[in-house]
């Protein structure tokens, strides 16, 4: 794309044609999205996390060229231009169905596949972001590919100049030229970053399938402990309803025997499944813990103060005679003790309370103690 | 409680441990004798007289001589009678003993640091009061509090707030002598021959009133909270309490004790309102006019704080053009230069 040499400057903004999501939904929370009413697929906009494109929906949308809006036309759907001019899907149809023809807002030479749905209110941020996207696919140079901080700054700066002068249309032809003239410099940098990070995007998704296989396994593992597990059941009551049936020992006791057979059985079963699941979730912990190996895992050390408390002045007894919290320990529901109140705490702080400093002399004189008493006016 | 010891550390503790009391800051800021606690009224009251006396002599000259300032023992009534108020507050609002106590507390703190002639303890105590139901966890909200304190605002309470903590250094926590009571009297309970319930009860209610008696008196000011408490059982029942001292090791408490209960006896009276009224009738002459909102030397004060700020403002200002002109301030700071701006900007 070397839209520099074109007359319609900034040509290489053209979205570019991205297929919509396959199933398109009716409704999302944020922006309630339209079914498209054309056979046109439309490409561009802004796809969300689950890869569908979400689209801005008003119901004061007016088409500015036919001047239709929704009140006339309730599926009427505006979509923008790479000129970033909204019309209407039947304007489109009746403008462009014959090759690219100007736009008849901006005269800008227009095709019909480089319209691309509204994704935001305000069409500024749409442009914004998709010539950021652009941007950010070739500039895309990282802390490490600088000696260092110094030029790296400057090259975000400068990142920064073109992405405002793209956006606010200030100078495109420089803009354009300065791009390209970059592109050629670092073409072979661009490329091994690109890949980068499609490796580290691949990185990723592996990982992440990885995991789902491991939950999708344990679960089918329950799942299949479940099942023998009723089927166990099942054969013991049948085997039971047989001897039942066929033998003339006492019934009671009969019935006892298995029960408890039953019981043994269920506790060999469950521990058996405990087991395997302890274990594949023993692998999940561990490829886990080889991620976060990174950050070191600092053992925690209790704070080691050296107070003495007063412990060997008191014994605090499980009980007192203490009308003053009767109420609180005669509390059944435990209300009053929600916020974890126990009123052992409180008659230890009490006793601590009585004890400490009982044997301290007061102080005698004017030689200032520990008390220093700094004696100052405090001022507003 | 003691946390159990690692295998390898000896559990026997080092002889060094300090006791939790000697930790606070109210054994470390708030523990005078009383020679040191006379010392210190007197010399605030003095300075205070002197101060204001210059700022009337500044207005107009001549004009100090026939009033009659407050001397430290006045000041101290007056702050006592006061303290009264908190307690009958607390009863109209039924806030906890705990939140009446550290009123108390506050407000006698307060006045270690300030004197009567620069802030009328009405105006403190109502503060004081609030903040001790914020530090104790009993908070109310301003609005309730002050629509049932008649002719009082927001505005008075929130005023004096931060200049009350920053007195109090912002020391909030307190050791409670009625804390200590209710401690003692179940342990009492655990001596061997105890005395039965009802006799229990009637002491306890006796000391603890004994313990709201030692409010009026400067003795959390001087001794710790289990004196206090130990005194005051004493008051009740001074056999039960020299046992229980007996049964502690304590034997040298019991000199102690005598002096705390002289004290409490003593100072335990709320003061004659007629003398306080005489008394703030005079303080209306004597306060501090440069507080007096309106007032000339009120006027020359905020005057001269405003020229003080304006000319902080210019300087920083300056500095501010200064580091514009030197260079870019984004631009050639990124080694660690940017120290001058980081100084200028310290407080407003």
């Amino acid at each position: 794309m070397s839209g520099a040499s074109r007359s319609n400057v900034g040509g290489w903004l053209r979205g570019t044609t991205i297929r919509k999501g396959a199933t398109p939904s009716t409704t999302r929370s944020a922006t309630p999205q339209v079914q498209s009413t054309s056979s046109t697929v439309f490409g561009g906009g802004v796809k969300d996390a689950s890869g569908r494109t979400s689209e801005f929906f008003s119901m004061d949308d007016q088409c500015p060229v036919c001047k239709s809006d929704r009140y006339l036309n309730p599926k009427l759907r505006l979509l923008v231009s790479s000129c970033y001019h909204k019309m209407c899907e039947s304007c489109i149809d009746r403008l462009f169905t014959l090759g690219p023809a100007p736009c008849p807002i901006c005269n800008k030479i227009l095709r019909k596949l480089a319209f691309i749905p509204q994704t935001f209110e305000d069409l500024v941020v749409e442009k914004e972001v998709a010539v950021r996207r652009k941007i950010a696919k070739e500039f895309n140079k990282r802390r490490e590919d600088f000696p260092d901080l110094r030029s790296y700054n400057d090259y975000l700066e400068e990142v920064e100049d073109i992405t405002f002068n793209l956006i606010n249309d200030i100078d495109i032809p420089q803009t354009e030229a300065r791009i390209a003239a970059y592109r050629k410099e670092n073409a072979s940098l661009i490329e091994r970053n690109l890949q980068r990070e499609e490796a580290y995007a691949q990185a990723l998704k592996e990982h992440e399938e990885a995991e789902k296989r491991e939950r999708q396994l344990r679960a089918d593992e329950l799942r299949r402990a479940e099942e023998e597990e009723r089927d166990a059941r099942e054969g013991e009551r049948r085997a039971l309803i047989d001897t039942l049936a066929q033998s003339d020992a006492d019934a009671g006791r009969l019935v006892a025997r298995s029960k408890a057979e039953a019981q043994k059985r269920a506790a060999a079963r469950t521990s058996a499944a405990a087991h395997a699941v302890q274990a594949s979730s023993a692998l999940l912990l561990r490829s886990r813990a080889a991620q976060g190996a990174a950050v070191p895992d600092v053992p925690h050390v209790a704070i080691q103060d050296d107070w003495y408390a007063y412990e060997d002045m008191f014994t605090l007894r499980p009980s007192y005679f203490d009308p003053a919290s009767d109420a609180v320990r005669r509390d059944r529901e435990g209300i009053m003790r929600a916020g974890g109140y126990r009123v052992e705490e409180a008659w230890e702080r009490a006793l601590r309370s009585a004890v400490a400093g009982l044997d301290l002399p007061p102080l005698v004189g004017l030689a200032a103690g520990q008390g220093d008493g700094d004696v100052v006016m405090a001022s507003v | 409680m003691a946390l159990p010891a690692p295998p390898d550390v000896p559990s026997i503790p080092p002889p060094t441990r300090t006791p939790l009391f000697e930790g606070s800051t109210q054994f470390r800021n708030w523990r005078f004798s009383q020679q040191q606690l006379h010392a210190t009224r007197v010399s605030l009251n003095r300075s205070a007289v002197t101060a204001i006396r210059n700022t009337f002599e500044a207005d107009l000259p001549g004009s100090s001589s026939d009033i009659q300032f407050l001397e430290s023992k006045e000041e101290l009534l007056l702050v006592k009678l006061y303290v009264t108020k908190i307690s009958q507050l607390c009863g109209h609002f039924r806030f906890p003993e705990e939140v009446e106590a550290t009123g108390i507390s506050y407000l006698k703190r307060f006045y270690l640091k300030n004197t009567v002639m620069d802030w009328h303890p009405k105006n403190v105590m109502l503060t004081a009061l609030f903040l001790a139901t914020k530090t104790t966890n009993n908070p109310i909200s301003l609005e309730a509090y002050t629509s049932n304190i008649p002719r009082t605002s927001a505005s008075d309470v929130l005023d004096l707030e931060f200049l009350v903590a920053q007195s109090l250094a912002f020391e909030f926590a307190i050791w409670h002598a009625h804390r200590a009571l209710w401690g003692l009297w179940l342990d009492v309970q655990d001596l061997p021959n105890a005395p039965n319930r009802d006799d229990l009860q009637k002491y306890y209610d006796t000391a603890v009133q004994h313990v709201r008696t030692s409010r009026l008196t400067d003795a959390e000011l001087i001794y710790p909270p289990s004196q206090i408490a130990l005194a005051c059982l004493s008051l009740a029942d001074s056999d039960l309490a020299a046992t229980w001292a007996r049964a502690k090791g304590a034997e040298s408490v019991l000199q102690i004790i005598p002096s705390i209960k002289d004290m409490i006896l003593q100072d335990g009276q709320v003061p004659s309102v007629e003398v306080v009224r005489e008394i703030d009738r005079r303080l209306k002459v004597c306060k501090n006019p440069e507080k007096v909102v309106g007032s000339k030397a009120y006027l020359a004060k905020k005057e001269k704080e405003e020229r003080e700020a304006e000319s902080k403002r210019a300087k920083k200002a300056e500095g501010v053009r200064k580091a514009m002109e030197d260079g870019d301030p984004f631009g050639d700071e990124l080694n660690g230069a940017a120290t001058a701006i980081a100084a200028l900007d310290d407080d407003d």
